[in-house]
């Protein structure tokens, strides 16, 4: 009896101390990260216009290319399956990528939103709204788009169902941005022409 | 007195004497009107520190001072959530967008670590030897994990969504998160290690950390905002010049 509470003891006891170290494991990787954010936030500046350069540079066509169901189709039907998995999952995955960066490209034009929304000018101020509304908006959608692509690329089989509204969305975000690009150039001579 | 003595009461009493300092700036600046829950934090830590250094020179009183430190760790947890709160709120507050989805994801990330800190406490009570000691450590342990939880959580939105932190917001938020932080790996030590001169130690290193924290706060709230960003200079064609770069990557993509 008495070793039986015993052994229940020492359970107990082991079961506590492997709780604490790992705890204190996940405390220092914390602090770590807290310690890092804060170092990074001192040093670390957002280059805006890099960031709306990066957001043009996505081809919108190609995505829009690489999730086109009927696409998808065509290919089913004429090749081999075999081959149609292989080709899909390239698709797939060259679509994450486009997915990844314009979610990463939208993160950038919310802080571009943020800061317009501070600006003196109302009309830019509301720009800024609707542009970092839009950018929350699609840096929301790229996540379920990237899950999404994900699964296909892992099961290429899969007949899955169509892609979040991305697109729509990210166009939506460019034309609020160079709508805001725009005003602030008539209002702040902010806008560069091209050859400069 | 020995130096052990006089080094845990210089440690014990600084940070104090520091918030006093924080309520004078949050005071000059008028910041307790943003951060109404901070600022009464700051000034119920002052009062339980009064309360309880009463009791600890008092002699004779070991009992009440117990008592009287479990009561008001309770409330300084619950303020605690309090300010995490009012962070999260002021992190949110120009997205009506976010003030939804974001807060939305941030309760699903409250409930989840509630029940690992629920089921930590029965599967790792600790050692039960140093009776209300350890319970309480256990209390806190819990809420140091979860509160550590949600202020990560908090950075990683806010990293990952873009979203632009306040100077003073970020100062409070990274002084609590270091407070938390520590706070669960010296009270999960604490669980497992009860003997008086372990108590001691891990008692010295969170006031110590406690003053680093308080020092932090200062030190944002101190700070000014900065002035807002000019505005990008966005070039003024609408023609797809760029997407050559993208073309010739979904190109190479689709030749392997």
């Amino acid at each position: 009896m008495e070793q039986g509470a015993s052994t229940i003891t020492q359970a107990l006891t082991s079961q506590t101390m492997i709780a604490a170290w790992i705890l204190v494991a996940i405390a220092f990787v914390a602090l770590g990260i807290l310690v890092y954010v804060a170092i990074r936030s001192r040093t670390r500046r957002v280059d805006l216009e890099k960031a709306v350069q990066a957001f043009r540079s996505l081809d919108i066509e190609a995505f829009r290319n690489l999730v086109d169901s009927g696409e998808e189709a065509f290919l089913r039907n004429n090749l081999s399956p075999k081959k149609f998995r292989e080709i899909k999952r390239q698709r797939a995955w060259a679509a994450l990528i486009y997915a990844w960066e314009a979610g990463r490209a939208a993160a950038a034009l919310a802080k571009i939103g943020q800061a317009a929304q501070r600006s003196s000018d109302a009309e830019i101020a509301a720009y800024g709204v609707q542009v970092a509304e839009n950018a929350f908006r699609l840096r929301l959608q790229t996540i379920g788009a990237c899950l999404h692509l994900l699964t296909e690329v892992v099961l290429p089989d899969l007949r899955s169902p169509s892609l979040p509204p991305l697109v729509d969305q990210y166009e939506r975000t460019a034309e609020t941005l160079f709508r805001l690009g725009r005003f602030s150039s008539r209002a702040q001579g902010l806008v560069r022409p091209k050859s400069a | 007195m020995n130096w052990h003595k006089v080094l845990s009461l210089v440690l014990w009493i600084t940070p104090h004497v520091l918030l006093g300092v924080l309520v004078v700036v949050l005071c000059k600046r008028r910041l307790y009107r943003e951060f109404p829950v901070f600022f009464a934090y700051v000034l119920y830590e002052i009062a339980q520190f009064i309360l309880l250094f009463a009791l600890y020179s008092i002699p004779g009183a070991g009992k009440q001072y117990a008592y009287a430190y479990c009561a008001t760790l309770l409330l300084s947890i619950a303020l605690r959530f309090g300010v995490i709160d009012e962070v999260s709120t002021d992190l949110f507050r120009e997205s009506q967008l976010l003030k939804v989805s974001a807060r939305r994801s941030l309760q699903c990330v409250t409930g989840l670590l509630l029940v690992v800190g629920v089921l930590l406490a029965v599967y790792a009570p600790g050692d039960n030897s140093g009776r209300w000691i350890a319970g309480v450590s256990v209390v806190n342990r819990g809420a140091a994990m979860v509160q550590c939880g949600l202020l990560l959580a908090l950075l990683l939105f806010s990293r990952f969504l873009g979203l632009s932190w306040r100077r003073s917001t970020f100062g409070i938020a990274l002084g609590l998160g270091i407070l938390t932080s520590v706070d669960l790996a010296m009270f999960a030590l604490r669980t497992a290690f009860a003997s008086w001169v372990a108590v001691e130690f891990f008692n010295l290193l969170i006031t110590g950390t406690y003053l680093v924290c308080v020092s932090i706060w200062i030190g944002y709230v101190l700070t000014l905002e900065l002035k807002p960003v000019s505005l990008p200079v966005v070039p003024n064609d609408n023609d797809n010049a760029e997407v050559e770069t993208w073309n010739r990557e979904l190109r190479q993509l689709l030749k392997h």
